[in-house]
């Protein structure tokens, strides 16, 4: 844990190794309190209200618990696994039916073993990531962002930054662009 | 299988986003399963997804919501441990292989796929339906050797995946595990190449041109 008390990555991942070998409600209790406010916010802003929010995001810690034991560091990190678990259920709601089965094996025909190597190359690029959004411009990082949470933001977008529709789509793949170049730079 | 048409960042953006369209995702996900490429590209963006949600500034839960998900946990470990994934597996309608003995992309097994219908120049089309979504158009389209389709655009972009044979446009060359995504800007003309028939798999995002050669291709057996 860093000194601020913010767990990172290698402790969220730790935390959730707990919470699948030893059914361990601390360290739960630790994750809840970090990533089921996060969830809430996150959902909110990918359009849902908020009291629908709040449902996925506790349907999303319960799925936590439930499937900690196939959360694989090999593949991606703490974050990236709750925010696929999020994204999936958000889906799900979307479309009104209920199969939290059918991701799950879909990803599971595709995997490989995982190996050490592996699991350097997903900390590798999850540390890469981050490090390429924090070095896009402002403007760059806030249409990524925009972009990534739903289909109206580009029209928020637009607004926001007073650009026409058109616009606002070559800038998402100019960002996506930049991104891109930042992601195979480093790499 | 050597892949030269991949997904576009902004479609695998999407995808992990979790905003494209059932229809579209399908075909992505085919793509993927027979693609490292793109899964690691995806897997960056999928990143991207971790790294807003730990930026996300909190929005507290309702004060009682964790001691209401230690219930839902104690409940869930008292129930008996069921089997809850196998339960809608293994549909018996859905043919193994494809025509000419093409397998079915193992991202397709859990679809009903509809008979294949002729529905004129050189091409059949079957139906696929999606378990998650009803309403999504996804086709399978085989294309006899040497057929040149129409030119043709569209409303939206069309997505397709080539499961065997190849075909080409002005764009260049598709062959198995090939990605063509076609904006609405384009006009194209994929002509199948001559040394066999081309099974395709396509999802068009958008609002159909009922005029067009898509929708001309699609309509009449999607609508039964």
């Amino acid at each position: 844990m860093k000194d601020d008390g913010v767990p990172d990555g290698a402790e969220l991942a730790r935390l959730i190794g707990m919470v699948a070998t030893e059914r361990d409600r601390q360290a739960y209790a630790r994750l809840y309190s970090y990533f089921a406010p996060r969830l809430n916010a996150f959902l909110r802003k990918s359009g849902l209200p908020s009291n629908t929010a709040e449902e996925i995001a506790q349907e999303v810690m319960l799925s936590v618990w439930r499937k900690a034991s196939y959360f694989d560091p090999a593949r991606a990190g703490a974050a990236t696994w709750i925010f696929t678990i999020a994204r999936n259920l958000r889906i799900d709601h979307l479309r009104r039916i209920r199969t939290a089965a059918v991701g799950e094996d879909e990803q599971g025909e595709i995997e490989t073993a995982p190996s050490g190597e592996t699991l350097l190359l997903t900390a590798e690029r999850e540390a890469r990531v981050r490090e390429a959004l924090k070095t896009l411009s402002a403007e760059q990082a806030t249409v990524l962002r925009l972009s990534f949470f739903s289909e109206k933001a580009h029209s928020e977008i637009a607004r926001e930054l007073g650009l026409p529709l058109g616009t606002v789509k070559s800038r998402v793949r100019l960002a996506l662009g930049r991104l891109r170049v930042l992601l195979e730079g480093q790499s | 299988m050597t892949i030269r048409h991949h997904a576009t960042d902004e479609t695998l953006m999407r995808y992990a986003a979790g905003q494209l369209p059932a229809g579209p995702a399908r075909v992505l996900a085919v793509h993927l399963a027979g693609c490292p490429c793109c899964r690691s590209r995806l897997a960056e963006f999928d990143a991207v997804g971790g790294a807003l949600l730990e930026a996300m500034p909190p929005a507290p839960m309702a004060p009682d919501a964790f001691a209401a998900a230690l219930r839902a946990i104690d409940a869930q470990e008292h129930a008996l441990p069921a089997a809850p994934f196998l339960a809608r597996d293994a549909k018996a309608e859905v043919p193994a292989a494809l025509p000419g003995g093409v397998p079915l992309p193992a991202a397709l097994r859990d679809c009903e796929i509809g008979p294949w219908r002729w529905i004129g120049l050189g091409v059949r089309a079957s139906a696929v339906k999606l378990p998650e979504d009803r309403q999504a158009r996804l086709t399978l389209l085989r294309i006899g050797p040497g057929r040149k389709m129409p030119d043709h655009g569209h409303v939206g972009t069309e997505f397709t995946q080539v499961i065997s044979g190849s075909f080409s446009d002005g764009y260049g060359r598709y062959g198995p595990g090939d990605l063509s995504e076609m904006d609405q800007e384009i006009e194209h003309q994929p002509i199948v190449d001559p040394d066999g028939e081309c099974i395709c798999l396509a999802a068009l995002e958008g609002s159909m041109r009922l005029n067009g050669f898509f929708g001309r291709l699609v309509q009449p057996f999607v609508r039964l």
